[in-house]
């Protein structure tokens, strides 16, 4: 069936113009590494021709032979292992404790009243400025390393973790009480689950930072380390070690990011 | 098991919403409550399913619970209120889990009341893949899993397009027919309310108070899409709310 006009108006006729579209970010698969390939060919071309010098910038050819170096030594895992395990020890101490804070705060109007100004006060801190204190609460060696980590995660997860309670859904709260639930349920099978997924980009935070604190705190005292490496390799003015030292730090970056993203994929399934 | 309302009064700070209700549902009943917009219908639901507590008045059960009745007073919400990381089986489940029932007994409740809404081929669908239609039915399986003694339903199809709810209107009448359930039912909608209701209740616009009962005699079955008797009901409802949902509209809002 179709219903037309007659024809004397078609010399007339122009095509809508289209203006609706973009606004909508879409995953681009390998723009991301083109980007980061296209600066490398630049900086290593730059470096070759001396348009660069080399004070400016090392060359990344040398960056990568200096890593072969520190792997092929065996020094590479040395400065490795501790950072990671004070990483995976902090980070998961200061995460732990900032969920339940954050969870309670969210929970009870007590805990919000005496917290929340606490969070607030200790939010803004430069958790490096704390390091002295530290190591006389918690000794000089993984001790003070653990807190300074702990510490600097705590509290962005405290934030990101009660304003995520705050914005579970009411009407599923009260639908959890107007069936009997108990208080234990509705809190493990409708308020945790609704915060899951503010929580998690707060972790994404919570663990940057926690990376930026590990070499803050492995700069001040530590014999292996990332830090450490890079504290040494910036005295000496080796660039090419202090760039490698920068690049494992990237990488760290971009592996706890994955893994964050890994979660989320699973436990934020039931999102589109 | 029969509900009484007794000289219930309600309000928030100044305002008044609810003045001297009294009312009785009994049991086996469909009661509709209609009433411009703010006239505190969904506040006295909830004062029903002990979600809020009126300032003055009471709610009485009167006799007692059916033996196997979880939950005496169910809600079926306007909005759904389905856990979006639950599937369908796992919603109809989450009201079951603080029950002691064996797996064996929590399976069987649970399929039978999706095999009642016609729902078990997406027993493992989340909410995000149903039609608003299939959610409220999600719902409404939620809802009669419990065995409730009296179903709370805060208009519960007004999310949905007008063809979604004719659907939905014949399956709550089916249900019903089957094995009758007792049910307040608010809702502003005055169609829904002369298909559904055995009694229907019109409150006055803000602070509510009941204007007039009136009672439908025919069989609900036997109320059709378009039946003269029930338009000539609804528009009698209507004559009687007209100048006051008007003023409810005309009014700001500063609850």
């Amino acid at each position: 069936m179709s219903e037309t006009l007659p024809n004397d108006h078609m010399a007339e006729a122009r095509t809508v113009p289209f203006r609706g579209g973009g606004f909508r970010p879409r995953a681009r698969r390998g723009v991301g590494l083109v980007v980061f390939v296209a600066l490398l060919i630049f900086a290593e071309w730059g470096t070759r021709t001396g348009f660069i010098s080399a004070l400016t910038l090392p060359r990344p050819s040398d960056v990568l032979q200096t890593f072969g170096e520190l792997y092929q030594s065996g020094l590479l895992f040395k400065h490795l292992v501790p950072s990671l395990t004070r990483l995976v020890v902090g980070a998961a101490m200061g995460a732990a404790v900032g969920i339940s804070v954050g969870v309670a705060i969210g929970l009870f109007s007590y805990v919000r009243a005496g917290l929340v100004p606490l969070v607030a006060a200790i939010f803004p801190i430069p958790k490096i400025a704390l390091l002295p204190l530290f190591v006389i609460w918690f000794g000089i060696d993984e001790g003070s390393k653990y807190a300074l980590i702990a510490f600097g995660t705590f509290t962005p997860t405290v934030v990101a973790t009660y304003a995520a309670v705050d914005n579970v859904d009411r009407t599923l709260i009260r639908m959890g009480q107007s069936f009997g639930l108990s208080w234990w349920s509705i809190v493990r099978k409708i308020v945790l689950p609704g915060a899951m997924p503010g929580i998690l980009s707060g972790l994404r935070i919570s663990l940057a930072i926690a990376i930026i604190l590990l070499v803050a705190a492995e700069m001040l005292g530590a014999e292996y380390g990332i830090g450490a490496y890079i504290l040494e390799a910036g005295a000496l003015y080796d660039l090419e070690r202090l760039f490698a030292g920068v690049v494992i730090l990237s990488v760290l970056g971009i592996i706890t990011s994955a893994l964050i993203g890994a979660v989320e994929k699973r436990v934020l399934r039931w999102r589109s | 098991m029969d509900i009484r309302l007794d000289g219930v009064s309600h309000s928030y700070g100044a305002t008044e919403v609810l003045r001297d209700i009294s009312l009785d549902i009994p049991s086996g009943t469909i009661v509709c409550i209609v009433g411009p917009s703010g006239c505190g219908k969904s506040t006295l639901l909830r004062f029903l399913g002990g979600l809020e507590r009126p300032t003055a008045g009471d709610v009485l059960q009167l006799g007692q619970v059916p033996q196997d009745c979880l939950n005496p007073m169910t809600f079926i919400f306007q909005d759904f209120a389905l856990l979006p990381w639950r599937t369908v089986r796992g919603n109809v489940s989450l009201v079951l889990e603080d029950h002691a029932l064996s797996a064996k007994e929590m399976q069987g409740i649970i399929d039978d009341v999706l095999a009642r809404t016609k729902l078990s081929d997406f027993s493992d669908a989340l909410p995000r893949q149903l039609s608003g239609g299939m959610k409220q039915r999600v719902a409404i399986a939620r809802a009669l899993a419990v065995n409730p003694a009296v179903m709370l339903m805060d208009e519960p199809l007004s999310a949905l397009d007008s063809q979604t709810r004719e659907l939905l209107m014949d399956d709550l009448i089916a249900l019903w027919t089957r094995t009758p359930f007792t049910a307040v039912y608010v809702t502003h909608n005055l169609a829904e309310a002369v298909r559904l209701g055995h009694s229907i209740v019109v409150l006055s616009r803000r602070p509510g108070q009941m204007r007039e009962i009136v009672h439908l005699d025919k069989p609900l079955a036997e109320r059709g899409h378009g039946d003269p008797e029930l338009e000539a009901h609804q528009r009698h409802l209507w004559d009687l709310m007209r100048d006051e949902a008007a003023a409810a509209d005309a009014e700001l809002l500063n609850v």
